[in-house]
Order: structure tokens, then sequence, then C-alpha cells
């Protein structure tokens, strides 16, 4: 009996907390009008392929090494040889690049593996398409991302395939070394 | 004559009014629950503080589909969301809000409303027992036991004034209170009133006595069925239940349309209300749910004992200090 | 799967399915119940609506490749699944991981077993209260809490949850100063919102009321049914892998492991809200007394085909925030699996309810399902 009377009445913490939340700010953000600031190494953006800045040479030289490691198998690559890079890092390009991003859950072991930086994740969202095809990204609609939005310094991704190599690295002795652009 | 015009044109006014209200009960219901829980609640339909949501609801529900699932109860099935808002509705007839302007000013007018209040009992019962469902149907189970047991102390806790005033009629009810609210009389006024609070939560199912319309456990068992313009009366009917019982309470026990005459008693009234009922929020939003044989238990076990000891001792009390009236 | 037949055995019998569209099932979890009035006479989970073939699909996917993928499994605890099939990759390869990435990897899981037992307080908040009612606030104010740790996890490593931390050999993603700093500060935090939270549910009336004494699982019956992690130390058995078969940096870090006698919801939540303060303590030591070095001792990887683990069979189990999950590694000397059997908590656990779900309300079984935290991705892979 004593245990039903303070079932009801003995709970006023209860009250007490949520009145107390009333009377403190939302935490809503309210998107789109207000944005969070997303971070450097953010990885749910859309992909972009990556350009030479001094050549401006696509970067990939269709090594395939994305295409092995992605383990939702969604990349396709092709190599095709053709002439001397003006860089001199060989002569191999890439014939076909296409992504499926619908299937793709940004795992970031593409970049990770890549060799030249070429694929990268970019700070922006693809835009939500209406049709499934606008999700299978092709290699001109990731060269573009490339060129586009990639201009900027501060919209350049910060986790490009030597950067986070570079984190990993074995030899790597210094501790907590600080990498560029990290907690706003 | 002209007082049945009066009537019919007061009951439309009144009937207009707590429509309108019962509309926007579910506005404010959400932008405080939304602060109890650090968020803003509805914004954007009527930007910046969404007040246009309730008729944005409205249009959808009335938009929808109405699925009625084969083998239901079919009379049952359409009565049930009438039985349920009408008789909430009517509860507003009752009220008075000011001396002698009531839709309905009856020497037995606070019996009637308690009884009229009762009927949406049936109204549940034929939901869930005519939705051909096996959680609408332990849901009417649960609801006739919880809500049949509730009346009791619902009913006592409510006699408390009514003995102190000395008639069923509810202007007299709200004139004796002109000195002291009943709410403030000592002791035997607290007890009640709080009993009747905890009942008036039972008699409108709000946490912590939502188990019957348990959304996690039977899914909203006794309107599961139900969509569109149905739905949103069995919606409407649950804010008009407690909108109309927080009238009752707010005439009964706080005092009415009394007030200091800077407004008018209407709006004193309306005050009340809502102020009744921003503390229902405040404690459904703060619990969480009993279990059926809790909620029984605490009703059998503390709420009828204290309110028929209350009434006991304001019957004592009215009756060795009769020489007043 | 044998049918499930949803029929009245005899006269004041009802059958009830509690079908895998719930709102309080967890997931899709179908609980066929006969019922007395309100009490419980027989119950019969039925699973997998959740299988995706995890390890079916191991048997085609490379040693590298797979970390990802296994985070997917118990998708509210994630690096724990991933740790537990990196830990087995490692020892059966006699790969060894340097001191600072396996620190660091714990640092992650304990931060990540905070966030489950948060989603599972609050989803417990909404399985007893409901979605109009006290619950819901109690659910909001565990996933504000949770944000906090999912935005660290995002400047860490740019994604908030999923974030395949975990590589064979060692951590991906190294913690600066100021992550560090950051953590620091989550666990602060943590200790200050544990009491808010106990006030909406732990100190409530209205929740010891529903959880007390309710789905008490004896000492004996959790050991014969083999239920693990939290569930079985509320029930007395002080067992937890960290201190069973160490990992990673769980040998050199001082830690209580809470446990309580009753065995009965109240319990359970006993136990998980107390594991959170330890974790806090954990996630404080470990940044204290963080060793330098690098966090990856392999070489970067390359084609994940070359990665090769010679013939050989391990298991390797962790505490994951639902109890110990284990994984089993048969290799057969190529870059593919032969065989990865996972053993999952949350599959050990839900065996327990048919013993226990005779006897209790309806209200109650929703109680104990919650409080038993099953994430039917673990159950079914």
């Amino acid at each position: 009996m004593r245990g039903v009377a303070t079932t009801l009445f003995g709970s006023f913490r209860a009250m007490g907390a949520t009145l107390r939340n009333f009377f403190r700010p939302a935490t809503t953000v309210q998107y789109p009008k207000v944005v969070r600031p997303i971070p450097k190494q953010w990885r749910g953006g859309t992909f972009a392929l990556t350009f030479d800045p001094k050549t401006e040479e696509e970067n990939c030289i269709g090594c395939r090494l994305c295409e092995y490691i992605c383990p939702s198998q969604i990349i396709k690559v092709t190599l095709r040889k053709g002439d001397k890079r003006r860089s001199g890092q060989g002569a191999t390009y890439c014939d076909v690049f296409t992504l499926d991003f619908e299937a793709c859950m940004q795992c970031e072991l593409c970049v990770q593996v890549c060799p030249t930086d070429a694929i990268v994740m970019t700070r922006f969202l693809a835009p939500c398409p209406y049709e499934r095809d606008g999700l299978y990204l092709s290699k001109e609609r990731l060269m573009d991302n490339g060129r586009r939005l990639l201009r900027e310094p501060e919209q350049e991704s910060f986790a490009t395939g030597n950067r986070l190599r570079e984190w990993t690295d074995a030899e790597r002795g210094k501790p907590a070394a600080k990498p560029e652009g990290d907690a706003t | 004559m002209i007082a049945w015009l009066t009537a019919a044109l007061l009951s439309v006014v009144v009937l207009g009014v707590a429509m309108t209200f019962v509309a926007y009960l579910t506005w404010i219901e959400r932008k405080v629950a939304a602060r109890f829980q650090n968020r803003i609640g509805p914004y954007f339909v009527g930007y910046p503080h969404g007040w246009l949501q309730p008729l944005a609801d409205v249009a959808k529900l009335m938009i929808k589909e109405d699925i009625t699932p084969r083998r239901v109860d079919r009379v049952l099935f359409d009565l049930a969301p009438v039985l349920v808002v009408v008789p909430a509705l009517i509860g507003f007839a009752f009220v008075p809000f000011a001396k002698g302007l009531a839709v309905v000013d009856h020497p037995y007018s606070f019996l009637f409303f308690v009884a009229f209040a009762s009927l949406t009992l049936l109204g549940v019962f034929a939901a869930g027992w005519s939705s051909n469902n096996k959680y609408a149907l332990i849901s009417a189970l649960r609801m006739v036991a919880l809500l049949v047991s509730y009346e009791i102390p619902l009913l006592l806790a409510l006699l408390v004034p009514a003995v102190f005033a000395g008639s069923f009629r509810l202007v007299d009810i709200v004139e004796a209170q002109r000195g002291l609210w009943f709410a403030g009389y000592p002791v035997v006024g607290q007890i009640a009133f709080l009993v009747f609070f905890v009942a008036m939560l039972a008699e409108s199912n709000k946490s912590p006595f939502d188990l019957i319309e348990a959304e996690s456990e039977l899914i909203s068992a006794y309107n599961v069925e139900y969509s569109g313009m149905k739905f949103a009366l069995f919606y409407a009917g649950e804010y008009a239940h407690t909108f109309a019982i927080s009238g009752l309470a707010a005439t009964v026990f706080l005092g009415g349309y009394l007030g200091p005459s800077f407004l008018p008693g209407a709006v004193w009234l309306l005050l009340k209300m809502l102020a009744l009922f921003g503390l229902v929020l405040w404690v459904r939003w703060s619990f969480l749910r009993l279990r059926i044989d809790q909620a029984l238990q605490l009703n059998w076990k503390v709420l009828f004992p204290l309110s028929l000891a209350t009434l006991v001792v304001a019957g004592y009390w009215v009756a060795t200090h009769a020489g007043a009236r | 799967m044998p049918e499930i037949e949803v029929v009245e055995r005899e006269f004041g019998e009802l059958a009830l399915n509690m079908g895998p569209q719930h709102p309080s099932t967890h997931g899709v979890l179908r609980l066929t119940l006969h019922l007395r009035g309100e009490t419980v006479v027989r119950a019969i989970p039925g699973i997998g609506y959740l299988h995706r073939g995890v390890e079916k699909l191991s048997e085609s996917l490379a040693y590298d490749q797979l970390a990802p993928v296994f985070e997917r499994d118990d998708y509210l605890g994630p690096t724990a699944n991933s740790l537990a099939y990196c830990l087995a990759c490692e020892r059966l390869a006699g790969i060894s991981v340097p001191p600072r990435g396996a620190w660091v990897r714990t640092l992650v899981a304990e931060l990540q077993r905070i966030s489950s037992h948060l989603v599972w307080l609050g989803t417990l908040g909404l399985d007893l209260g409901g979605a109009l009612g006290g619950g819901t606030t109690l659910y909001m104010y565990c996933f504000r809490e949770r944000e906090r740790i999912l935005d660290f996890m995002e400047t860490l490593t740019g994604t908030r949850f999923h974030t395949n931390f975990n590589l064979i050999g060692g951590a991906r993603y190294d913690l600066s100063p100021e992550a560090a700093k950051a953590a620091v500060a989550l666990a602060d935090r943590a200790d200050a919102m544990l009491s808010e939270l106990h006030a909406m549910a732990g100190d409530s009336a209205v929740f010891r009321g529903r959880t007390e004494k309710v789905g008490v699982i004896p000492r004996e019956l959790a050991l014969q049914v083999g239920v693990t992690g939290p569930v079985l130390r509320a029930s007395g058995v002080r067992f937890d892998v960290r201190r069973a078969a160490p990992y990673d940096a769980y040998p050199e870090l001082e830690f209580d492991v809470p446990t309580r006698e009753t065995g009965d919801a109240l319990a359970r939540y006993e136990v998980r809200m107390d594991e959170i303060a330890q974790s806090a303590r954990i996630v404080r030591r470990i940044v204290d007394r963080l060793p330098p070095g690098p966090v990856f001792s392999r070489k970067p990887i390359k084609n994940p085909k070359a990665t090769r683990i010679a013939a050989g069979e391990i298991h390797a189990a962790v505490e994951s925030p639902r109890g110990e999950l284990g994984v089993y590694l048969v290799a057969d000397g190529t870059a593919f699996p032969y065989r990865l059997k996972i053993n999952a908590p949350s599959f050990r656990n839900l065996q327990i309810v048919p013993h226990v779900a005779p006897g209790l309300l309806l209200a109650d079984v929703i109680a104990t399902l919650g409080s038993l935290d099953p994430v039917l991705g673990d159950v079914d892979r």
C-alpha cells in the first residue's frame, strides 16, 4: 500500500527535471537556415576525382586499387595506356571510372589506398536526385565535382590517400602529431 | 422563445470557441512538450511559430482515405468516434461563464456534466470492441476496468465542493467561492483537488494513465483501425474531454469566472482552464506509464479511501456549521 | 523457419502476435504471445527478419575489406564488432598492435559503449512511457547527450557512427591534443548527465514500479541459458570479457565491473548506468596515460587480396555493450576467410524470453524485452 502511494506522489524529481529543461534553450539546429559547422575531414559528401594543380592533368592512374578494396564493390575502373604524363609519373590513365553512390557505405577505404590522391570525398552533399541514375557517378561527373567543388582551399577535403596513410604510418613515432584541420 | 434563441446562439458561440480552442490545444501541447524536451516543436506552417499547424493537421486528416476493415461491427465502428467527441462537447454547455450565463443553467447541471463525461467510456469501448483486432480488444478491456474504477474517486472528490456549496447548480458552486476557492480550503480542499486531478488524468487517458492507448505496447489500440476523419474525431475528442473536465475543475475548485474585475469572467475561466491544461501537460510529459494493475491498485487503495474520507469530513463540517446556510 | 501458428490452444486464451512490426520489439522481432487475460502463458520469439548473410558474405571478401562490413552487424555498438574481427585476425596472423593503436581503439570502444547505453535507455523510456508521454522526454534527453559523442566521432574520424575505425593491425585515426581534450570533456559530461537521467528514470517511482521484480532471471537460469553482458551481471555473475580475457588496453586499466544480485529489470538498468560511469572513468584514464607512437603496425594497405592469413582457427571475444561478442575465424591460407562465425550476445540474451515471460503481464514483457537490450542486427546477423 505504501509502495503504491509513493508510485505517483514520489516522482517529483522527474517533474523537476522537466521543468528545468523547459527554461533551457532548445538544442535544435534549424537546418537549412542554420548549418552546423562541418569538420574538416567530414566523410559524408560526394566523391570527386582530383587534378594535379600544376599540370591540370587528372591524378587517377587507373591502378584499380580502389575497385579491389571497396567492400560494397561499387567502383568500376578500367586502365588505359596513353601518352606520358607531363608530370613524368607514368603513362597510364583510367578509361572508365564509375562509382555507384547508392550502395556506398562511406568507409573511406578507397581514399585510403589511392596512391596518387586521385579520389577524395568532398565536403559537399550531392543534391538529392529524383531518379536512381542521379546517384550513379560517371567519370565526367566525378571530374566535374573535382573541378567545381575543390577550388577553394577551405573546400578541400582533408582526407586524401597520402594524409590518411601518414596517420597510419607505422614509422610515425611522434606522440599525437596534430593533423591539419581538426575539431573546430 | 427568447430564452430558447439565446440558448441556441450561446451554444453556437460556445461550441465555436470550444472547438477552436481544442484545435489549438494540440498546438499548445506540441510546443510545450517540445520545450520540455529542448526542442522547438512545429514552426514551419505559419512561420515562425507554427500556429497554422492545427489547420494543416485538420486539412490532412480530412483528405485522408477512410479505411474500414472488412469484418468490423459497422454500427459500433462508425458510432464510436461520435460517442467520444459529443459528450465532451456537451460538457461545455454546463460550464458557467458569468453569473447566470451558461448555455444550460439547471439546478442539477453539475450531475449532468459528470454523467455526460462518463459517456466517452462507451465510445472508447465501442471502438475497441468493434475493431476486430486483438490489440483493440485488450485495450477495450483495460479501458473498462480503468475508467469505470476511476469514476468513483472522480465523483467523490467532485462532491466535496458540492457539499460545501450546498447545491448541484454550477453557478451556485461558483458563487459560494467568492470568499475562498474550494481548492484553498485547508487540507480538505487540497486533498479533494489532488484526488480529482489524478482521477482526471486517468479519465482523459493521459500519462501516467495512458495504458489503454499505450502507443508502444498496444499501438494506440482502440483507435488503431481508424483513419482519416474518424481518427481526427478521436484525437480531438481526447483534447475536448481534457479541456471540458478542466473546465469543470476550474469551475468547481478554482472559482470559475471569479477574478479581479480588470478582465471579464469568461477570460478568467479560460485562463484557469489553460493553467490546468498546462499542469496536465507537465505531468504527462514527465512520467512513464503505469501498468493496469498498478493503476487499479492506486485507485482502490489510495484514491478511493482518500476521497471517501474527504467527503465524510466535508459532510461533517457542513453539518456542524449548518447555521450559515 | 518453422511456421509459428498464432492460434489459441484452448478456451480463455488469447494468441497475440507482437509481430515484426511493433514499436517496442527493438527491431523486427516477432514475439508470439499466448495470453490469459493480461498474463502471458507462453512466449515464442521468432527471428530472422533481419538476416543479411554477413557470415556468408565474409567468405567472398578479403580480410582488409571486412572490418567496415562487420560494423553493421550490431549496428548500435559498431566498433565492438569490427574490434572482435580485427582481434581474431591479428591473433591468428600474429600481427602485433602498437600500444597507442590499442589504447585509441579502447577509447573509441568505450565512447561507443556510452552511446549504445544511451540509446538503450532512451528506447526503454519509449517502451515504458510511450510516444506521447514521459518516455519521449527521457528519449530526447538521452539522444541530446548522445549527439555530443557523435559530434566528437565526427571531428575525429569524419563520420558520426559507423566510423570504420579499427583495422587489422591497429586503428585508423590518431588522437590529437584537441580531440583528447574533447574526449575528457565528454567523460565529464557523462557524469553530469547521469544525475538528470536518474531523475527521469531510476529515481522515478513509476519507473521503479515498472521494472522492480519484473523479468527476474535467477542466477542458475542465466548460467544455463547462457546470457551474457549486463544481463548476466545483473543476475549476480561477475563475468566481463574485459577482465576474463583482456584485450587492447584493458590489462592496464583499472575499472569496476558493476554487478547486482536481484536479476530484475531494475538491476539491469542499474548495471548499465554504472557501466556508463565506469566507461567515463576509463576514457579519462586512457587520455591521461595514452602512450606515444604509431597507431598502425603494418605496411599501408594496397591490394587487399595480397593479405593472406595462414591456415588455422581462432576465437576472439570482446565485451560489446550487449555482452560477449565472439568471432570464430577459420583461415585456409588464401586471401579470403574460409568460415567466419559470429557469436552474437543479443541472440543468446533473447533465448531467455520463453523462460522468463510466462507469468508476466503484457506490459512486463515489454519492460523485460527492453531491459535485455536486444539488437536485431546482432540477433540475425
